[in-house]
């Protein structure tokens, strides 16, 4: 059985309206809907359970203290949401000594396939949000290097440096990479591409 | 380095910045550029709502159950009674209005009934409990050289045999401070603890409990039946 796609952001966004006012089961309902994305987030960047488990309790003690300045207009409630998991989950790497095992396949393996040859497995058929789905037609449009080392940066935090020593490419090479990678996403997002 | 007038140097940075890649001085010294420039702000939004939606490319996983007891316990959400967030909601206007309104009653009434006291007593904070009919039940008095607390019970619906008045100092933050158990009539002098003084206590309020007083260390478990702003008379 199919799961619901992407959690309706409207919804969202009426939950964290409600959570703003210390309303104790919106914020319950907003935690079953979100949670699992975003563990399954703090999980790649932590590598550990117990770690992901920590960052994401903290991200939601967060997300409980910051509803009220969260802006509706200004940016979609799960980025919003991501964007508080993926600090606190960086918090928690530091906390810890770093030492998340790296791994050199940063996305979901049905996501890769997707990325690798969309026409073998449809982006559109992947549970994620209109968001991601865009964002996945314009990575796919990257080679596949360019792509990883998009990946490795985003999810490990990775220097410029450590990129290159994972990848074991120089840094000249990796900066170039990833500025015209950004580029080419900025410019692909913009026209509402799809590969 | 003034980024600020070259666009393209700006849009660059924002977007390492929310990639990660942008590391050390160069990062703490754009940080401190986001602090004062909306503009830039808005550019890092963008690239955010451009690059987080990849954080959705890896497989959703559920957290174990006790994730969620610990975020309710961190934030007080379950055990304290649903009744006892009312104060956060309320607006600034309500608060002032509210604060205007108790320190003219509380002096009206303590002139009314207490002036031979105030000569001996210094009484620096005030209170009146009101009902959710606005209807004030208690007046209280706090003198806080002598660390007394004067309770004074006005007008109160009856309690049952099995049930206590317990009365509450309600910070901004955090879950309420026990100030002790209420007679069912009269006067009582209850000491005035640093837990009622502090500047991030707002308002107290008495909530119906069992015999004896709350079973919860984290606060009431009952509901209120008074409320009132704490009044620091200075």
């Amino acid at each position: 059985m199919q799961q619901p796609l992407a959690i309706d952001p409207e919804q969202l966004r009426d939950w964290l309206r409600r959570v703003a006012q210390q309303d104790a089961k919106a914020f319950r309902a907003l935690y079953d809907a979100a949670s699992p994305k975003l563990f399954g987030f703090a999980l790649r960047i932590l590598g550990k359970r117990e770690l992901a488990e920590e960052a994401l309790q903290d991200g939601f003690v967060a997300i409980w203290n910051g509803a009220g300045s969260y802006q509706a207009h200004l940016s979609a409630p799960m980025t919003w949401m991501m964007t508080i998991v993926r600090n606190k989950s960086l918090d928690t790497l530091r906390r810890h000594g770093g030492a998340a095992g790296i791994d050199d396949q940063p996305f979901d393996a049905e996501i890769m396939d997707a990325l690798h040859d969309p026409r073998a497995t449809p982006i559109d058929a992947l549970l994620i949000s209109r968001d991601a789905q865009a964002l996945a037609f314009c990575m796919a449009t990257l080679e596949g290097l360019h792509r990883q080392v998009i990946g490795l940066a985003f999810f490990h935090d990775l220097s410029h440096s450590e990129v290159a020593l994972q990848m074991s490419i120089p840094i000249g090479t990796v900066k170039t990479w990833i500025r015209r990678s950004l580029e080419r996403l900025k410019t692909c997002l913009a026209r509402g591409d799809r590969a | 380095m003034n980024i600020r007038d070259n666009a393209a140097l700006c849009n660059k940075l924002a977007a390492e910045y929310v990639l990660g890649t942008l590391k050390g001085g160069a990062r703490r010294r754009f940080e401190q550029l986001l602090r004062e420039d909306a503009g830039l702000r808005r550019t890092v939004e963008q690239w955010q709502d451009r690059l987080m939606p990849m954080a959705e490319f890896t497989a959703a996983a559920k957290p174990r159950p006790h994730v969620w007891k610990a975020i309710e316990r961190r934030l007080n959400l379950a055990r304290s009674h649903a009744g006892w967030r009312f104060w956060r909601s309320e607006s600034l206007a309500f608060w002032r209005t509210l604060s205007a309104a108790s320190l003219a009653l509380a002096l009206l009434l303590v002139g009314v009934n207490y002036s031979p006291l105030l000569d001996r007593q210094r009484i620096d904070y005030f209170a009146t409990l009101t009902d959710d009919k606005a209807r004030t039940a208690l007046l209280l008095t706090g003198d806080s050289q002598r660390q007394v607390l004067t309770v004074r019970l006005v007008d109160q619906a009856p309690v049952a045999d099995d049930k206590t008045l317990q009365l509450w100092a309600v910070p901004r933050q955090g879950v309420p401070r026990s100030l002790g158990i209420l007679p069912d009539q009269g006067v009582i002098e209850l000491a005035l603890p640093q837990a009622a003084l502090g500047d991030d206590v707002a308002m107290l309020a008495v909530s119906l409990e069992p015999r004896g007083g709350s079973p919860s260390p984290d606060g009431p478990t009952g509901p209120i039946l008074y409320k009132g702003n704490w009044v620091r008379n200075m």
